[in-house]
């Protein structure tokens, strides 16, 4: 328990200086992109923006201000992106979008790519296993933009469903969940049949085919367990990094979720929205991390977290 | 696992089910079909020509940031704005000014004091088309007051205090009082304006958002929420913002209770979001699902070689915004790249003649539009159908009329002046080759191919012992005060777009203390040994206090303008070309026009098309246009 909330603690540290840093980087920003017509503004209007942002102030004002107004839960409003607009209201909606697709779009390729892994380890050199290779080379190699590109055009075409996403239009869900998905699962099916096929040529899996045990037992009782191990670590920071969306995915058919917003909001200049994400975006980092530490250990009673002193 | 795993989908399951329930919850249940489009009348088509269903849509990349029209003046911010909102004047098709809001007005003899007589009964409703108030004229006061509000960070503020009476000074919070400021309803109905000094485009600038209404009450009940969201905004222009989801929709629908409403024929307009939009935009029309697409150069080949599609792909109408090569007299860049040496050269006229009439502009402006590049260039700096007097166009005024039909571009002219160059600047210490450099945004791939490929063809044309051309490419983020504001270039492509109807408006960068190419910083004399700045500087000033003689302005400024491309201050270059290429089912000549502003954004007299537009028909279209245009600038002078 004790490791546990000095963990916590030093996470805590860790995101007040990566917010804090962030905070410090966006004011070096040039101030032409805090307008959009600069070009047009006389120097008093521009002054006078300015002024209201706060920017003006010295960089250890604005930054206790910020933390101000964190600690009574205010994220503040957006500048440029959706300007007075209160960010949680630009967030609420887009993060539940994202989280809507990515937990779908991931609960599949847990699916889909651990049956497929299972399976080319379970027939390794056989069929399945070939034809899992060809399918995990062809969706590594091909650039992601360029299937998702062919998939929107074409398969709207062959199964006449719409090309944009559309909120009362369940149909207009499956392919945009089917580009996110045919890249995950190749990759859970790769690192699911790698740990298996490890763990198949160990000793005990001898001993156990030794004893007489049923292939499916072994299989599914000690071999899966063992391999899911690694696998199990990074559970949950997929999980909870599904709010962060998926860039093109989301642009490509028009989504309305937080791919690419980041991104946006960083071009924009929209200090307090680009605190906020990246407020969130590090907690999940943090949060995801040892929610998977925890998770492995409750897998695999072997690793005990505690003894280790915090060497992670 | 088995566990493991049905624990995951329970999960999931959960979680999908909470958030199914919170983004339903504020979606509107009844999506708001448009009244009466069932009962469309056969007649309405005009022979089969228009669409029988008169929806317009359109999948956009770049959402707009406010609703708030009263602080913002981007371009995509005013194209939804200008379509809720009425002014006191509109343009029609033809860019001649029309009653709007008010139905008459007249200005006193000293040009002072313009008094407008207010339609009655216009409402400002909300965005379910219920009705609030009558639109007055307290309105365009409470908007003056607002705008002219400091905190209120408007971008539009410097347009109203140019031309106001004692706006400036209540915008810099020297006086207090907002009485003294020169707008006032006498009223309900009767609005004056009291301007500062006599401004002859005064009514031109009505047509824009800063001299839009706004309901006082409820922009005070609004607070800074005002126009974040459609139920924060009250309408009385032609549609209704009715939905309005930021990346993802917005839909517009016919205001019912618009003044107006028998000339407004598109009954909703339909906007999706995409971010690749200007990508899938040609499928998406392809398929019959927007009325409207660009069609970027890179996919204009697959357009124009394929016979089906041949025919539905037209260039959009020109803009107002022109682009010009500048030269820069005040250079602030590295030592590396001979400052002192480019001041020597750039006061030269010979000098700049030489690149001016060795620059194959129709060369360089293929890297945009490979199909038709002359579309697009100019020789001036104010474009053609801007503005005119006594229906006459102003390029075609004064000494600007000369250089209409002049090809600047001359390789043995080009030669003579270099060689004038080459000893003129050998006497005065200058070392060849000049270095020039010439700044880019990186954020435009036609950008960055177009400076290479004048570059290279300034460069073989003129040799690399006369001059050498440094491309600096700058990221978007600062690239103004990263080049052209801070004068850290030698020679670079610029753009002026204009904010009222009167040439003027085209001169202000070259204004002292301006940031463009800092012109009064020549050294160059004319004919007579005086300066070459001075000599503009007077006439412009000349041309400015000249507001009775409308003609006379016209043709003061046009000699002005003629005389910095003469003295090649400036290489004009093209106006800008909309969206290049579109497909579309507008016909964008039977939309209102106007010379600078939002008219162009609006949709009166406007109806969708059964076919989409091709290449003939939309010469044909532009040429009946200009004709007529012509005729109606000629009848409204007299």
């Amino acid at each position: 328990m004790k490791y546990y909330a000095i963990r916590l603690l030093r996470s805590f540290l860790t995101l007040i200086i990566v917010v804090t840093i962030v905070f410090l980087l966006m004011r070096l920003m040039p101030i032409e992109g805090y307008f959009t017509n600069y070009d047009k503004l006389d120097e008093v209007q521009i002054e006078a923006k300015l002024e209201n942002l706060g920017l003006l102030n010295p960089w250890y004002i604005q930054l206790k201000d910020f933390y101000g107004s964190l600690m009574k839960r205010d994220l503040g409003q957006s500048i440029t992106y959706r300007p007075k607009v209160d960010i949680t209201k630009i967030l609420g909606d887009k993060l539940i979008t994202s989280l809507r697709f990515g937990l779908v779009s991931l609960t599949i390729s847990l699916v889909m790519g651990l049956s497929l892994g299972i399976l080319m380890a379970r027939y390794k050199g056989k069929f399945w296993d070939k034809f899992g290779t060809c399918y995990i080379v062809g969706a590594n190699a091909i650039p992601a933009v360029i299937f998702y590109l062919l998939i929107q055009v074409y398969l709207t075409d062959l199964f006449k469903l719409p090309l944009l996403y559309d909120r009362t239009d369940a149909k207009s869900w499956i392919l945009p969940i089917l580009c996110l998905s045919l890249v995950n699962i190749a990759y859970y099916a790769m690192w699911i049949r790698r740990y298996m096929v490890d763990e198949l040529n160990k000793d005990y899996v001898r001993l156990a085919k030794a004893k007489g045990l049923k292939n499916k037992d072994i299989m599914l009782k000690h071999v899966m367990r063992n391999a899911f191990v690694p696998m199990a670590q990074y559970l949950p920071a997929s999980i909870l990094y599904t709010v962060s969306g998926s860039i093109y995915v989301e642009s490509l058919f028009s989504i309305p979720g937080t791919g690419g917003l980041l991104v946006t909001a960083i071009q924009r200049q929209d200090n307090t929205l680009v605190q906020a994400l990246v407020l969130l975006y590090s907690s999940i980092g943090i949060v995801g991390l040892m929610l998977g530490d925890i998770l492995m250990a409750a897998f695999d009673p072997r690793i005990r977290l505690s003894h280790e002193g915090g060497s992670r | 696992m088995k566990k493991l795993l049905s624990l995951l989908l329970v999960l999931v399951m959960i979680l999908t089910a909470c958030s199914d329930g919170e983004t339903q919850a504020p979606q509107t249940p009844e999506t708001p079909e448009t009244p009466g489009s069932a009962e469309e009348q056969p007649e309405g088509t005009d022979g089969g020509k228009y669409a029988e269903e008169q929806v317009y849509k359109y999948t956009y990349a770049e959402e707009i940031t406010t609703l708030n029209y009263l602080i913002n003046t981007t371009w995509v911010d005013m194209s939804v704005a200008a379509n809720l909102i009425d002014a006191l004047a509109q343009y029609d098709k033809y860019g001649i000014l029309q009653p709007a809001l008010a139905e008459s007005w007249k200005v006193s003899e000293d040009g002072l004091e313009w008094t407008f007589n207010l339609r009655k009964g216009v409402m400002w409703v909300d965005y379910e088309g219920n009705e609030i108030a009558e639109t007055t004229a307290h309105d365009f006061v409470s908007s003056a007051k607002y705008i002219l509000t400091k905190a209120n960070e408007s971008e539009s503020a410097n347009l109203v205090y140019s031309v106001i009476k004692n706006a400036e000074e209540y915008f810099n919070e020297e006086i207090t009082d907002f009485s003294q400021v020169g707008v006032r309803a006498e009223d309900d109905y009767t609005l004056v304006y009291t301007l500062k000094k006599p401004v002859p485009y005064f009514e031109s600038m009505l047509t824009y958002v800063s001299f839009f209404p706004v309901y006082g009450p409820f922009l005070e009940e609004m607070g800074d929420q005002f126009g974040t969201a459609n139920s924060t905004l009250l309408y009385n222009g032609a549609y209704l913002l009715t939905e309005f989801e930021p990346q993802m929709q917005r839909l517009l629908t016919k205001n019912e209770a618009y003044w107006d409403k028998d000339n407004i024929f598109v009954k909703e307009l339909n906007y999706k979001y995409n971010k690749e939009a200007s990508a899938l935009g040609g499928e998406l029309f392809k398929r019959g699902e927007v009325s409207h697409a660009i069609i970027p150069p890179a996919n204009l080949d697959e357009w124009m070689t394929n016979p089906e599609l041949k025919d539905k792909v037209s260039p959009d109408r020109l803009g107002t915004y022109t682009f010009f090569y500048a030269f820069n007299f005040k250079p602030n860049f590295d030592a590396e790249y001979e400052p002192d040496n480019w001041k020597i050269a750039v006061n030269n006229s010979n000098f700049r003649k030489s690149i001016m009439s060795s620059f194959n502009r129709v060369a360089s402006m293929a890297t945009e539009d490979p199909y038709n590049p002359e579309f697009r260039i100019i020789n001036t700096i104010t474009p053609p159908n801007f503005a005119s007097q006594d229906g006459l166009d102003f390029t075609d005024t004064g000494n600007l009329a000369k250089l209409n039909d002049v090809n600047f571009f001359n390789e043995d002219e080009a030669k003579a002046y270099k060689e004038k160059a080459v000893e003129e600047l050998t006497a005065a210490g200058a070392t060849f080759p000049v270095k020039i450099l010439m700044p880019y945004n990186t954020n435009s791939s036609y950008w960055a191919n177009e400076a290479q490929v004048v570059k290279q063809q300034l460069e073989t044309l003129l040799g690399t012992d006369y001059i050498q051309i440094t491309l600096l490419p700058h990221a978007p983020t600062g690239f103004l005060d990263g080049t052209r504001r801070a004068g850290n270039y030698s020679l670079m492509k610029v753009n002026w777009g204009p904010d009222y109807a009167d040439p003027q408006t085209y001169t202000d960068p070259f204004e002292r203390d301006g940031n463009y190419n800092f012109p009064e910083y020549t050294t160059d004399v004319n004919a007579d040994g005086k300066n070459l700045y001075d000599v503009y500087e007077a006439m412009i000033n000349e041309a400015k206090a000249e507001v009775i003689d409308l003609s006379k302005r016209y043709q003061l400024f046009a000699d002005a303008e003629a005389m910095l491309i003469d003295n090649a201050f400036v290489v004009p270059y093209n106006v800008s070309g909309g969206d290049g290429y579109v497909a579309s089912m507008v016909l964008p000549f039977e939309r209102p026009y106007a010379p600078f502003g939002i008219a162009t954004m609006t949709w009166k007299g406007a109806k969708i098309l059964a076919d989409p537009i091709s290449m003939e028909e939309f010469e044909a279209a532009q040429e009946e246009w200009q004709a007529e245009r012509n005729e109606a600038l000629k009848e409204a002078s007299n």
